[in-house]
């Protein structure tokens, strides 16, 4: 179900005619012209470098374990020793409260959690587990969506309209329903796919939610792209010259259609991220003790008004990535589009 | 700082407002219990604080509005203002509210035919908010209607009247006929059980029991309040929206003990804000009370800055972790001890805030209830309290159990403490050798998931709140074999355990009632029940409310485990 | 041929919401502890008031006479009842919680399209100069900010740590106001809600107008008029502007129709609106399956007529759809 459809419509717009030879050379001579885009992409080596750094940050300079509770713990601090989860003292004595950040890189920088665990470390690890979400979900995505979107729109007919409703019930269909009947479902029966086996704890189960509910997003421009190529007139003069259809569907159509996909990279990303850390809420995801951007928020939420930073720092990485995203995203189809750069 | 010492902080902050005398004053606190209700007292009391509308927030609404059939803490904290039955916990705070005063019965009943048969003479001149007079009539239709709408606990707790069995296999049809007899002439009501039950009086205390006006339809009525006979009456009520509750025009006091008069005119129970957002609205001075309990993340805030609005009560309760004994690895005794070796009850106690509010335990019976004698099996020096964990026993009974490396799966609701609660068990698990996992599911369907047999659940996080105040209320009904039903989601003994000679010491005891014998029985049987670890105790919680500044002479009733608002004050 | 297009339009629709429910029924019966009786009947219940109740609740049929007499009380005689919170009328429910979600809604629409259309505008104005990148940085943040971490930062700021203070002192409690008992705490209630709730369309409907009138300025018509000596501000706002209104509105469309379906839930439940949105995250918590199948009818039917509605549209609006 679209709630507050966070990206709205915000579809690259690709013109019809953008059928260009050799168009990746072009794309990459002129994404380099491009300075934001850079400075985006630099942003998401940033954050992709700093996650598959976690285990060095945790182990060398933090020396932590952040996925075992750490409910004893305690930390010297300006030559103080002060526990990492400190029962208050004041007033009725009730209520325990996590050790806030310290700003200091070797020791809880930004404060630990409810189960003593350090933050900053868990935070780096949890970009590890949303980044490979959002990647894998995207590809998964891009290749249903390229699929469906090409048989709707070549083969046209009944394939179409059987198709366009199967995305309509889809895309109105209460997403959040099926995630809490699959969590719950998966909690003691397995799924087995062959070699390939579902329980609740896999990181599959997450992927494929997220990757399945955005296919009509991408679908449907895809679908709306090879309807336009399919009417095209080099397109009628293929099948007018009895080319097999395989053949115009390799040569003509999907070259275009892999331009319009590789826009809908860095969007998607985007979006799957920022569905990840709702799935979260559900208990669906990354499962304690592995952390997950969207765990993180979602532990941190508890703590909102004691040790606000929990929640804060998982957000503001999320917006920056986003946004990086979004922009890479903005450079990647100007690049492979030039009309679409719109400068007057 | 200890509860009664912010009592005391309040009654200095009361005098500076209002100046009543101190005895006055006193009374109110409940310092003379004995005298807390002395009429004039009273009177003047009333004179002072009558008035006003108290605004209470909660969550979400709590099902159907029919005392008879609703079964949840939200309402069952309201019902007794609303409703009365023929005997009722005093209403009144603390221990005060432990015992049993008559309420529509005129006086306690006669019990005769060796326990197995009540009388009760009716009050007279007792009106209902729809200013019918009540009757025996009524009393009668009631208990019929208990079986009408299938209520609850009708084949549980009612189960014994004389003519259940046709009411439980027959509910539309039920008359009770011998089992519930009214003597119009002399005004009485006679119930006649199969065979003696010594808790029979707290059954007919709680909110199933509740006389309605005879004509009330014989199925649920959802969202249409039914008449009662207390100071307040249902006004209106959207479960989407609030429910609200006023002053019943017919109510004339009878007994103070049983339903005083309310001092506040007016109750709005508004629904829908989170626990953070309630906290927020007490603060703001928005509402009154919260029902539900702040977040732990906020209690050192409001215990620091707002010492003078927080309460905190003993209930009877606790916390546990059901462990399966029918399925491996805890189908092993070893293997249940050890996990109750290794686990740090005060880093657990941490999660719920606190040692302040709660008590780490080690047996099923909280403090104050009948044979409460406190020992402790599994912890470094095993006698009467719980010390520490003793890692290394636990390591060696895993190693002897020969369970060591298999799959545990802990699966705990997703509310903030269990969900903490869990992942420690998680680390605890893999440190004595398990292979631990955790999984979390929605409250709302998290206790009839685990109760399940057929969901295969090892081991869970969960809780249980006395309905009254009585030991097989703990002991038979978590861990009695009748409670043991497989494949059905109401089955509450989670655990699966079922001992024989336990439970028939445990049948023993309940024909015995409250005696001192009936007390020692319990005391044993609850030892011998923790000598099998059928379940790992954890805390015994208390509750905590919030206030809002101008709420006045809060207190908690013990044996209901809920708000005795009737004696509450925003004026 | 206009009337076959609407019936064979309708048809879709209701093949789409007959699919959807069917799909919530089964998903919702497959999934085990989601089982009323038990959560109806109350904690220890004997095994034969399960059995009554499930009896009562018709809970013990076959499953296809379930899902037609569900269909029937919610489409034909409207009396169909809550699992939860009994004796709840399910569709009364939901007609009484619309008008706070039209509040909300409409309220962030106002705010969405004034704030969208100003950043596009502006943006496109100073197009690649410095505000342009500053609005679009700006708009993406805005898009990029989760609603709920969003809304759960202005309650810890509003109502708790700057309730005090100057900026804060006249936010009311959460929840909703009835506007004509009281416009002004209507006003005062809705004020942060619909600023939350708007942000991220504001972002997206900013980038998407700029970059709509920015195209249009590659069409000829633009030259001419700039030939002609059409000022700047004029070329912009009268023809440029004119022109990319399209998509905007049809977008408008898609998500104003989802939102109205309840698709504000986060909103609502963060501010402790009582709306659709709410409605169905309480169902969806308490798996109470006739509250949602209710609600995600209603709101498959909205997003299901909004999509409707903007095909159609766009078909009349845009002369490159039609002549394929």
């Amino acid at each position: 179900m679209a709630t507050e459809p966070a990206f709205g419509s915000a579809v690259p717009t690709l013109s019809d005619d953008s059928r260009a030879r050799g168009p990746w050379t072009q794309a990459l001579h002129r994404f380099s012209r491009d300075g934001s885009a850079l400075a985006a992409a630099l942003v998401l080596v940033v954050v992709v470098v700093a996650s598959l750094l976690a285990p060095i940050y945790a182990g060398r300079i933090a020396g932590v374990d952040p996925f075992s509770s750490n409910l004893e713990g305690e930390i010297t601090l300006a030559g103080e020793n002060i526990p990492v989860l400190a029962p208050s003292t004041e007033g009725l004595g009730i209520g325990v409260i996590p050790i806030g950040p310290t700003w200091q890189l070797n020791t809880y920088f930004l404060g630990a959690d409810e189960q003593g665990r350090d933050v900053l470390a868990r935070l780096l690890y949890g970009g590890r587990a949303t980044l490979f979400i959002g990647s894998a979900s995207t590809a998964i995505t891009l290749v249903l969506a390229a699929f469906v979107g090409i048989c709707a729109g070549f083969f046209g007919g009944w394939i179409d309209r059987v198709l366009s409703r199967v995305l309509d019930i889809l895309w109105a269909f209460p997403i959040y329903l099926l995630a809490i009947s699959l969590s719950i479902v998966l909690l003691n029966s397995r799924i087995e796919l062959g070699p390939l086996v579902i329980d609740s704890s896999s990181l599959i189960i997450p992927i494929i939610i997220i990757g399945v509910i955005y296919v009509p997003y991408v679908a449907r421009p895809i679908r709306g792209q090879v309807l336009a190529l399919r009417k095209s007139d080099f397109v009628t003069a293929a099948i007018g010259l009895g080319v097999p259809p395989h053949r115009i569907l390799a040569r003509d159509i999907l070259p275009n259609v892999i331009t319009t996909l590789i826009v809908f990279v860095p969007l998607m990303m985007a979006l799957n991220i920022a569905t990840e850390t709702a799935l979260s809420f559900l208990s669906l995801g990354v499962q304690s003790p592995g952390a997950s951007w969207g765990t993180i928020i979602r532990d941190g939420q508890s703590l909102l008004y004691s040790r606000p930073w929990v929640s804060t720092a998982p957000g503001l990485v999320i917006i920056v990535t986003i946004v990086a995203l979004n922009i890479l995203g903005d450079g990647v189809r100007d690049a492979f589009d030039p009309r679409a750069k719109l400068r007057p | 700082m200890t509860a009664s010492q912010v009592e005391r902080e309040r009654f200095v902050r009361g005098r500076s407002c209002i100046q009543p005398s101190l005895s006055i004053a006193l009374v109110a606190l409940g310092l003379f219990p004995g005298l807390s209700h002395a009429a004039e007292n009273r009177a003047d009391l009333m004179q002072a604080h009558r008035g006003g509308t108290v605004r209470v927030v909660a969550k979400s609404a709590g099902g159907t509005i029919d005392p008879q059939i609703n079964y949840a803490p939200l309402y069952w904290s309201y019902y007794g203002g609303v409703y009365d039955g023929l005997v009722t916990f005093r209403k009144a705070g603390g221990t005060d509210s432990l015992t049993i005063v008559a309420d529509l019965a005129e006086a306690m009943p006669s019990v005769e035919n060796a326990g197995k048969t009540y009388v009760f003479k009716l009050r007279k001149g007792i009106k209902f908010s729809n200013g019918k007079d009540l009757t025996t009539d009524d009393v009668v239709a009631s208990f019929q209607r208990i079986f009408k709408v299938s209520s609850p606990t009708s084949g549980t707790w009612y189960k014994d009247i004389v003519g259940a069995d046709a009411c439980l296999a027959k509910p539309a049809d039920c008359t009770l006929d011998g089992g519930v007899v009214a003597d119009k002439s002399k005004w009485t009501i006679t119930i006649n059980l199969t065979a003696p039950d010594g808790e029979f009086l707290d059954k007919l205390s709680m909110p199933h029991a509740s006389i309605l006006p005879a004509e009330t339809v014989g199925k649920d009525v959802g969202i249409d309040p039914i008449p009662g006979t207390g100071p307040y009456a249902f006004e209106s009520y959207d479960p989407n929206k609030a429910l609200i509750w006023a002053r019943n025009p017919h109510f004339k006091e009878w007994s103070v003990e049983a339903q005083p008069d309310g001092y506040a005119d007016r109750f709005e129970l508004r629904f829908g804000l989170t626990a953070d957002a309630q906290v927020n609205a007490i603060i703001n001075d928005q509402a009154d009370v919260m029902f539900d309990q702040p977040p732990a993340s906020r209690l050192a805030e409001l215990g620091t800055r707002f010492p003078t609005q927080v309460h905190l009560d003993p209930q009877l309760a606790f916390w546990y972790l059901p462990l399966n004994v029918n399925l491996a690895p805890f189908d092993n005794l070893k293997a249940r001890q050890a996990l109750a070796h290794a686990i740090d009850l005060k880093a657990v106690v941490n999660f719920f805030g606190g040692r302040n509010l709660a008590t780490p335990t080690c047996q099923i019976l909280p403090p104050g209830m009948q044979g409460y004698k406190p020992f402790c099996l599994h912890t470094k020096d095993p006698g009467s309290k719980w010390t520490a964990p003793d890692l290394e026993k636990a390591k060696q009974l895993v190693d002897e159990s020969g369970t060591k490396g298999q799959t545990v799966t802990i699966l705990t609701e997703d509310g903030e403490i269990s969900r903490n609660i869990g992942s420690y068990l998680q680390s605890v698990l893999n440190q004595i050798g398990y292979n631990a996992n955790i999984k979390s599911i929605s409250g709302n369907i998290h206790y009839g998931y685990i109760q399940n047999t057929s969901n295969k659940v090892q081991i869970s996080v969960t809780q249980w709140y006395a309905d009254y105040p009585a030991a097989s209320d703990f002991l038979n009904v978590l861990l009695g074999c009748g409670s043991f039903r497989e494949g059905s989601d109401s089955s509450p003994n989670i655990s699966g355990f079922c001992d024989k000679d336990l439970q028939a010491q445990m049948d023993k005891a309940l024909a015995l009632g409250i005696t001192d014998q009936a007390g020692e029985l319990w005391a044993a049987i609850d030892q011998g029940m923790m000598k099998q670890v059928p379940l790992i105790p954890l805390f015994n919680p208390k509750q905590v409310t919030l206030v809002s500044k101008r709420m006045g002479n809060f207190q908690f009733s013990k044996a209901t485990n809920t708000w005795a608002y009737t004696l509450g004050w925003v004026r | 041929m206009m009337l076959a297009a609407l019936v064979q339009r309708l048809a879709q629709m209701l093949f789409v919401m007959f699919g959807i429910s069917v799909l919530v029924f089964l998903i919702f019966f497959a999934t085990p502890g989601s089982d009323p009786a038990a959560r109806i009947a109350g904690k220890n219940a004997a095994p034969e008031t399960l059995v009554a109740v499930r009896h009562d609740f018709g809970l013990d049929q076959p499953l296809p006479v379930q899902y037609a007499v569900m269909m029937k009380k919610l489409f034909v005689t409207h009396d169909l009842v809550s699992f939860v919170n009994r004796g709840l009328k399910v569709v009364p429910a939901i007609i009484e919680a619309a008008p706070v979600t039209l509040s909300l809604v409409f309220g962030a629409a106002v705010f969405w399209l004034i704030g969208g259309l100003a950043v596009g505008i502006l943006a496109a104005a100073w197009r690649d100069g410095f505000v342009d990148r500053i609005l679009m940085i700006l708009s993406l943040t805005g898009v990029a900010i989760p609603v709920f971490w969003l809304g759960e930062m202005t309650n810890l700021l509003s109502q708790n740590r700057l309730h005090d203070t100057l900026l804060f002192s006249w936010v009311p409690a959460l929840g909703y106001v009835s506007l004509h008992a009281d416009p002004t705490g209507w006003f005062k209630a809705l004020l942060l809600p619909w600023l939350t709730l708007s942000l991220g369309f504001i972002g997206i409907y900013g980038r998407v107008l700029r970059a709509n009138i920015v195209e249009t300025y590659q069409e000829d018509f633009i030259r001419t008029a700039r030939a002609k000596g059409i000022s700047e501000t004029r070329v912009l706002l009268r023809h440029a502007l004119r022109m990319s209104l399209v998509p905007f509105v049809t977008m408008f469309g898609l998500d104003f129709g989802a939102l109205v379906g309840g698709g504000a839930l986060v909103t609502e439940v963060i501010f402790g609106l009582n709306g659709v949105g709410k409605l169905t995250y309480d169902s969806l918590q308490s798996l109470d399956l006739p509250v949602i199948m209710a609600s995600v009818m209603y709101a498959s039917f909205f997003v299901v007529l909004a999509n409707a509605i903007v095909d159609m549209t766009y078909a009349v609006l845009d002369p490159r759809t039609r002549s394929h």
